[in-house]
């Protein structure tokens, strides 16, 4: 007989008969995976409790409109973020120990841009309230608050000495960095919301704080921090001497106020450097005067960077004691500094020397620092030397009195204004909702123990399928690097340096959006499932599931023996290894 | 369509057109440029597959298995040393009965190092249970990757499309590429059945087998073998139909009437019917069998081509050490039931080792050679070795 004519009874390849999920393995663990939510740290850095990961996720797959919405959750201004935030959350990036940290700002930049050229706006999708808020300065911490607290229905009045809104971002930061019409057009939403301006009010004169008081439910105040910090020297009195707010106000108001030719400036920060790049292109020679060393600058190192490509020189270990001159000012005699201690800053203490020198100037501006003008402040606001005291939310002793920005103990950023008004949105809800002994309730909803409140976290946003979030911040350590190329971050583009000087455009040009996608990319969206499927493909025992809910994984724990392979061959720490009891 | 290709190139469209789902493949010369050319296409769209890159041949064997068990057509390529290096696999491929779709670039073998056309690789290969198709042009290599999906998850057997080095893989011919909504009608989906590895229904796979079972396990390896033989010619058969082309396992050029009839494989078949032409010219009565499969071995076509011939000139572009060229040895065997005076005699040449010509000129020599002895010299005889 021939072969094929025979039969025998086993199957064609070996397979048992018994489905192997008789065998439940899973009683062998003494371990067990668990899909954990960790916090990335750029999340827990932004001072705005901006979803970073998640808007990268949104960006690296196209999807630009939701990631405008996830990014407008937490802060109005995507597209003035992504050019004047100092992006701390980069220096935070776990990519920085694979490569290089992600350009987190180009891609918001991007997103913000792409909001703006859509026409894309805000809902206000809660009931409208019949509760009235004032806030009082038009700054980012004020429009922050009003633009949180108009999300959740309350009728907004904002009022500002100024006749525009935006404070510092529109009076301080000159137009290479951000141009007016991207501030316009960012604030212009927030009036489309339905927030009312009221421009030219200086609150304490034209209406009291009183009067305010009793027409409003609450009040939030941002004034911020205009008080140009004096200088105790002789010779101040003299002509050509700037302070630094002031200048860059006359600058923003599109006045050219007559400076030197040889202008030096004092200070160190971010407002010394604005200063020195503007007398740059209103064409001074420029030298930014320091008391203590480049590491100690508090100024952005990119900034500074940009500051010496245009030309500025920099005088470090240098401190005013004498400004010379007959009507004008014509040079500065200076005492050579040491560093010296630590001090409460983390930095290190400016020390005289004794030893002095002078140089030759006829134009100065002061740019040493600037503080509440305490004048200004509602009167019963108790502050300690120019610093109004809050509670972690800004609210005030008073109940019904919060505060933000500039004036309150933060740091004094665009950035962490925005933050602070976004808290103070949240504790002046809950304050008029009854809710506020519940505030410790509210640590859930942070970006990790030090990060700031998620209005995401808050609302439940399940962009990735956040099951388990955690407080745990995620760390490269914990990540499986093997799953991630090497790539370098992108180029910025800029105008050269010596086009800059002649004018006031913008030095960064916007990125592609196949620069901004590829990006995004790079981001390894830490700590949270991408839906990569590394652990149901490991996974020994098929014990990991597609999760019947739609999005991610579920171990199977009838089957999981507790190998911790999963666990091992998630790239991005969204899970870890319990121990059973 | 048609393109001017390589032989590397036409596996590409091949595997390409027959929507390949699993790519698993490590790099080595002279295979390298499939693999880089499914990479390209899998990046351009042009097939939607997993593209998994491993450390080494074995793994590539291994993943290929693993990817055909969960039910994806799944296709590797390699040569030489990479298939040495897979020879565990190839033989648990088959008792796992996947139909892996592999094409080996003939490579000699190591050590002294070579990376030119022989057939040894492939031939050491031959009791692993792959079904073996040997290709002489690259309009016949783009064909048979895309018939041996067919005929491998038709019998749920893995296959080998074996092409020479160089004299295929790196030269280009106009080839004309079939339609890929016909291939699609030609070859459907792989529809592993009931036998795959379903994440649902968990069981366990190529398990331990006792003494009471294993030996029908392999049974059903032979039954099939034996079965592919008529597999074989009903795909291409069916080829034919659609696209026009038809091959044979045991292909008889100008054979009717010859004194001598050449064997052979591979590129050697496209000189030898040159070099029959040339002879014919001359007056000559000679003319060849080009040999397709090597496994299963075609023994019934070859008796019936061979039967009554006066001689055989095998030309094996490989050899066993102690035994002779595996062509040899095989249709040796094959007409060993011929009845004598049936049976012709078998003149074994062994040529074009490590990538040295068989030119026009060698062929006519070895035919002038079994032409003019009565009986052959030896077991086997090899050609152009340089004595002193």
């Amino acid at each position: 007989m021939k072969y094929t004519e025979k039969k025998v009874s086993v199957p064609l390849c070996a397979v048992s008969t018994t489905p192997g999920l008789v065998n439940k393995t899973g009683s062998w663990k003494f371990a067990e995976p668990l899909f954990i939510d960790r916090v990335s740290p750029c999340n827990q850095q932004c001072p705005a409790g901006e979803d970073i990961t998640g808007y990268m996720y949104l960006a690296s797959q196209e999807r630009f409109e939701e990631a405008w919405k996830l990014i407008t959750e937490e802060n109005p201004f995507p597209a003035i973020m992504g050019r004047v935030c100092f992006h701390t959350c980069e220096e935070q990036c776990n990519r920085k120990d694979h490569d290089e940290a992600v350009s987190i700002h180009t891609v918001e930049r991007f997103i913000g841009d792409y909001g703006l050229s859509h026409g894309l706006k805000i809902d206000v999708t809660e009931p409208e309230k019949d509760k009235k808020i004032a806030v009082v300065g038009a700054g980012p911490g004020g429009l922050s608050a009003a633009f949180h607290l108009r999300k959740r229905g309350y009728r907004v009045t904002i009022f500002d000495r100024d006749q525009k809104p935006g404070g510092l971002m529109r009076y301080g930061i000159p137009a290479y960095r951000l141009p007016k019409d991207i501030l316009d057009a960012e604030i212009n939403r927030l009036s489309e919301m339905g927030i009312e301006f009221k421009m030219g009010v200086t609150i304490g004169r034209d209406i009291t704080w009183d009067a305010l008081n009793t027409q409003f439910d609450a009040i939030f105040v941002a004034l911020g921090a205009y008080e140009e910090t004096g200088l105790r020297i002789e010779g101040l009195n003299k002509q050509g001497i700037f302070e630094a707010l002031r200048f860059l106000r006359e600058i923003n108001l599109g006045k050219k106020p007559k400076i030197g030719k040889s202008m030096a400036v004092i200070g160190g920060g971010n407002s010394a450097i604005d200063c020195a790049r503007v007398s740059r292109r209103l064409g001074a020679e420029v030298t930014v005067v320091y008391r203590r060393g480049e590491e100690e600058m508090p100024a952005h190192p990119e900034e500074i960077e940009m500051a010496k490509e245009e030309g500025v020189e920099f005088l470090f270990l240098a401190a005013p004691k004498e400004v010379y001159g007959q009507d004008g000012i014509s040079g500065i005699k200076l005492e050579k500094m040491a560093l010296g201690e630590v001090d409460d800053s983390g930095r290190r203490r400016p020390v005289p020397t004794g030893e002095t020198f002078d140089i030759d100037c006829d134009g100065m501006i002061l740019a040493i620092g600037e503080g509440t003008r305490v004048d200004d402040l509602p009167p019963s606001i108790s502050h300690k030397k120019g610093v109004v005291e809050t509670d972690q939310m800004g609210q005030t002793t008073e109940s019904t009195l919060f505060a933000g920005g500039d004036i309150i103990d933060i740091r004094h950023t665009v950035t962490h204004a925005i933050g602070s008004g976004k808290r103070a949105a949240i504790a002046i809800d809950r304050s008029l909702e009854g809710l506020k002994g519940e505030g410790k309730n509210l640590d859930q909803f942070k970006w990790g123990d030090k990060g700031n409140i998620s209005v995401g976290r808050m609302k439940g946003i399940t962009l990735f399928l956040r099951r388990n979030p955690s407080l745990e911040v995620i760390d490269y350590k914990d990540m499986n690097p093997f799953y991630f190329d090497h790539r370098p971050r992108i180029k910025i583009d800029m105008i050269p340096a010596k086009k800059r000087l002649s004018g006031f455009q913008e030095l960064i040009t916007s990125p592609s959006e196949q620069e901004a996608v590829s990006e995004a990319r790079r981001c390894f969206i830490c700590g949270s499932c991408t839906e990569c499927g590394n652990c149901y493909i490991f996974c020994p025992d098929s014990a990991i599931k597609s999760d019947p809910g739609g999005y991610g994984y579920i171990p199977d724990m009838d089957y999981c023996k507790g190998c911790g392979i999963c666990v091992t061959e998630c790239p991005r720490g969204a899970m870890k290894m319990k121990f059973m009891e | 369509m048609r393109k001017v290709l390589t032989g590397n190139v036409a596996v590409a469209y091949g595997a390409m057109l027959s929507d390949v789902q699993v790519v698993a493949a490590y790099p080595i010369t002279p295979q390298t440029t499939i693999i880089e050319e499914l990479a390209t296409m899998e990046a351009e769209g042009l097939v939607d597959m997993d593209y998994i890159r491993v450390e080494s041949e074995h793994s590539a064997m291994a993943a290929c298995i693993g990817a055909s068990m969960g039910g994806a057509r799944a296709f590797t390529a390699t040569s030489g040393q990479g298939l040495f290096l897979m020879h565990e696999m190839l033989h648990y491929a088959t008792g796992a009965r996947t139909p892996v779709v592999l094409a080996n670039v003939n490579r000699a073998a190591a050590a002294p190092w070579s990376i030119w056309s022989d057939q040894t690789d492939s031939v050491s290969q031959r009791e692993t249970g792959w079904i073996q198709l040997y290709c002489e042009g690259n309009q016949e290599v783009l064909d048979t990757t895309i018939m041996a999906f067919k005929i491998a998850e038709s019998l749920r057997l893995p296959a080998m499309i074996v092409l020479d080095a160089f004299f295929l893989s790196h030269t280009s011919e106009p080839i004309d590429i079939p339609d890929k909504d016909a291939v699609r009608d030609f070859l459907p989906p792989f529809d592993p059945g009931d036998l795959w590895l379903d994440p649902n229904n968990p069981r366990t796979f190529g398990g331990i087998t006792m003494n009471d079972a294993y030996m029908e396990f392999r049974w059903q390896i032979q039954r099939d073998m034996e079965k592919a033989k008529a597999v074989i010619n009903e795909v291409h058969e069916e080829f034919a139909k659609v696209f026009g082309r038809k091959y044979h396992q045991v292909e008889a050029y100008q054979a009717e009437d010859a004194d001598v009839v050449m064997a052979v494989s591979g590129t050697v078949a496209s000189t030898s019917r040159d070099a029959i032409d040339l002879l014919r010219e001359k007056g000559q009565q000679v003319g060849m069998v080009k040999l397709k499969t090597l496994r299963p071995f075609p023994r019934e076509e070859i008796i019936e081509a061979l039967k009554g011939k006066k001689k055989v000139a095998i030309i094996d572009r490989n050899f066993s050490p102690g035994a002779t060229g595996i062509w040899a040895q095989e249709i040796r065997s094959a007409l060993y039931e011929l009845p004598e005076g049936d049976r012709p005699l078998i003149y074994g040449y062994i040529a074009g080792l490590g990538g040295r010509d068989i030119s026009v000129k060698v062929i006519e020599s070895i035919y002038q050679k079994t032409l003019k002895d009565d009986r052959p010299d030896d077991v086997d005889m090899w050609i152009g070795v340089n004595y002193v």
